[in-house]
């Protein structure tokens, strides 16, 4: 087999988690809602992705491969914690509470809304809208990532994202008459 | 037609762009005339918007530095091994490596002590051009060439960073490593040998890359010349540390 060949136009393995770092992170932290958690997590996908590197195909989608390799491993941590508890720790939550000054479309309070009713959502609710909204994978790469059928994909998400609508308490329809010039400050 | 007619998935798929175009058309229609249908759309269209904007900002946050350097130092380590591999694995592979490059005849010390590359690499500037860093550095490379251990970055001055990838010993038992001179302009795979206490660079592959590594291509010429001078396997961490001793 003659790999070195191929790999000369193309980033190899090693070189494109480096600059993927962000997304991964950006991931591991919704999935785990814990920076430090999220911070081992990242290190480990990268350790598994480097030694997995052959079974990456170079025409497939690396960020799909690599929230893959990232959640199998949440999902081993999860196992081994299983004992443990649900961990709806409110500092840990903090976690993932939105830089202030983003988004300034969106009124603040908004946004601590929406990030408190993520933490609320079962985790396979909330890995799926992750993926999907965040992420921006399309069902069919959001089912590779988890490993299930697209049809169960679709329902997951239709169903997180009206219990998000639900916690937030927001009326979708009538919250952007009511809210137009919230003010706050 | 009763709002029935779309359930919660097809809506969502129509507010994701996931949805085929005759089932679109239908729900646009549909969606002009019933405001209830429209509002079980916007619970779709408005939580991904919420979703995004609560989330997406993360990525800007600064990678803690103790993750970034980890996995640097991991990704640059894999390379590092690849090579690695392909040295040891290939030793009877590289005889007829050897032939296939012989053709290009790139080996040419000059009074320097540099060699230079000549055709057929890819992405590689003929050495020709003799970067004059190299050269202006190559005190404080020997200086690192004879203490530091492979596998680390060092920084030297200038903001140069030197790699050293391996140790091995030629056929005639000459001590010789592997290293890659990193620069704001480029970088230098070289490989240099010890005679009578001084490096003597062997071979030097700049390549115009401004970062990331060298390309595959100059690692095969890197094999290729050390076939052709019958380079041992790299020492280990213990072989390397005795024949660095003064």
């Amino acid at each position: 087999m003659q790999k070195s060949g191929m790999v000369t136009d193309m980033q190899t393995v090693p070189e494109r988690l480096v600059a993927f770092l962000p997304n991964l992170r950006r991931f591991a932290i919704s999935l785990c809602r814990s920076r430090e958690l999220a911070d081992d997590l990242v290190q480990a996908a990268c350790e598994r992705a480097i030694l997995a590197a052959d079974s990456f195909a170079p025409d497939s989608r690396f960020d799909a491969w690599m929230f893959r390799i990232l959640r199998n491993l949440w999902i081993d941590h999860l196992r081994r914690q299983r004992t443990a508890g649900p961990q709806a720790d409110l500092e840990e939550a903090s976690g993932i509470s939105v830089p202030s000054g983003e988004a300034a479309s969106l009124a603040r309070m908004d946004l601590l809304h929406v990030t408190a009713a993520l933490q609320k959502l079962p985790d396979e609710q909330r890995e799926v809208l992750v993926l999907v909204c965040v992420e921006e994978l399309s069902y069919h790469d959001a089912a590779e990532v988890l490993s299930i059928p697209i049809g169960t994909v679709m329902s997951r998400l239709a169903r997180a994202r009206k219990n998000l609508a639900q916690l937030t308490g927001i009326s979708f329809g009538e919250r952007r008459s009511s809210d137009a010039k919230g003010g706050i400050v | 037609m009763t709002r029935y007619d779309f359930d919660d998935e097809t809506l969502m798929a129509f507010a994701d762009g996931e949805l085929d175009e005759a089932t679109s058309v239908r729900l646009e229609t549909a969606l002009a005339a019933d405001e209830a249908l429209a509002e079980r759309l916007a619970v779709f269209l408005e939580s991904r918007m919420l979703v995004a904007s609560a989330l997406k900002p993360l990525i800007d946050e600064p990678l803690p530095e103790a993750l970034l350097t980890s996995v640097r130092r991991m990704a640059e380590e894999a390379q590092g091994r690849q090579s690695e591999a392909s040295n040891v694995v290939a030793l009877r592979p590289r005889q007829r490596q050897v032939k296939r490059w012989a053709k290009h005849r790139w080996v040419m010390p000059l009074a320097a002590g540099i060699v230079l590359v000549v055709t057929g690499v890819v992405g590689f500037t003929v050495g020709l051009n003799l970067n004059p860093s190299v050269m202006n550095s190559s005190a404080e490379v020997a200086g690192v060439l004879d203490r530091e251990a492979s596998g680390r970055d060092i920084a030297l001055g200038f903001g140069e960073m030197l790699h050293i990838i391996a140790t091995f010993r030629d056929k005639n038992g000459s001590l010789c490593r592997e290293y890659e001179l990193k620069q704001p302009s480029g970088s230098t795979l070289s490989i240099a040998c010890r005679h009578d206490q001084a490096w003597v660079t062997q071979l030097a592959l700049t390549s115009v890359k401004a970062e990331g590594y060298v390309p595959a291509s100059s690692q095969e010429t890197i094999d290729a010349y050390l076939s052709s001078i019958q380079a041992g396997t790299p020492l280990s961490a213990e072989e390397e540390r005795a024949a660095l001793a003064p």
